[in-house]
């Protein structure tokens, strides 16, 4: 197999891993982003909830 | 010192370890004079990948006997992370060794030793992750996903020695206690990469490990509102 050929192998493997670990980030930020978001309303929502909290509307 | 082990630093000393070390593959290490020849510039990732998706089973396989002696859910949660991201290494591994193979045996796949019991690996810690997913009690799916942790690391020392014991496969010996059969150089950039591919590791369980401290902070919240 030419030099050529090859590379083409080696960039198709190199831009797999590239590809998954770009993925994985991308779907990791956006869990990291609702689990904060879930958090920050659930926050607000026990604070409103305890006697002395912030008023209801 | 803590700084030293903080996510961003970790992340940042594995850029820094996986850029030299590809860099010095394909610079500084000649092109293999056996058959796979510049295909095998594939092997400074491919190799560390596939290293790194067995010590996070290893890992797991700690944690597991971990949590079934003190019944602690945080080592449940450790080795939940490191199969998912065992799991996450092991599609890498899978496919760019696809790649390779179809470059330098041309074959996408072949049923030796190494590529099936790696196969075997992945297919075990699914089971790991469907049967997590089946149970509904925290407790109850942490000592279950315990012990198939422990029993599914059995094939990991067998893949990892199964191009020793059976060395008619396709697959070549990397890592061995004499001599490694590649150059100096390669060498070198080959463990610069795995330095590299270790560090990634770490800062992805230290950065799971978070995800899952709020999604129990969530759960936590969600709870005191139910009841």
């Amino acid at each position: 197999m030419s030099i050529e050929e090859a590379a083409r192998f080696v960039a198709a493997a190199y831009a797999v891993i590239l590809a998954v670990l770009i993925l994985y980030f991308i779907i990791t930020a956006r869990r990291v982003n609702v689990l904060k978001r879930d958090m920050e309303l659930l926050e607000q929502e026990v604070e409103r909830r305890q006697p002395g909290g912030a008023s209801e509307g | 010192m803590k700084k030293l082990i903080s996510a961003p630093s970790l992340f940042m000393g594995a850029g820094v370890f996986l850029v030299v070390g590809l860099l010095l593959g394909f610079w500084w290490a000649p092109v293999d004079a056996s058959s796979m020849g510049f295909s095998q510039k594939i092997f400074y990732y491919h190799a560390p990948i596939a290293e790194t998706a067995l010590v996070a089973f290893g890992i797991s396989f700690v944690a597991a006997i971990l949590y079934l002696r003190s019944q602690d859910l945080k080592w449940d949660r450790l080795g939940f992370v490191c199969v998912r991201l065992g799991l996450l290494f092991s599609v890498m591994v899978m496919i760019t060794g696809m790649i390779w193979g179809k470059a330098s045996w041309d074959t996408w796949w072949a049923w030796e030793p190494r590529l099936t019991t790696f196969l075997l690996v992945c297919f075990l810690y699914i089971a790991y992750w469907v049967l997590r997913s089946v149970v509904e009690e925290e407790q109850r799916r942490a000592t279950y996903a315990a012990v198939f942790a422990i029993i599914a690391f059995i094939d990991v020392p067998i893949t990892f020695f199964a191009t020793r014991f059976l060395p008619e496969g396709l697959h070549p010996v990397v890592i061995t206690t004499g001599d490694t059969g590649m150059e100096g150089s390669m060498f070198a950039s080959f463990f610069i990469s795995m330095i590299g591919m270790t560090l990634l590791l770490v800062a992805l369980i230290r950065s799971e490990l978070v995800v899952e401290s709020l999604k129990d902070r969530v759960a936590d919240l969600k709870h005191k509102i139910g009841g």
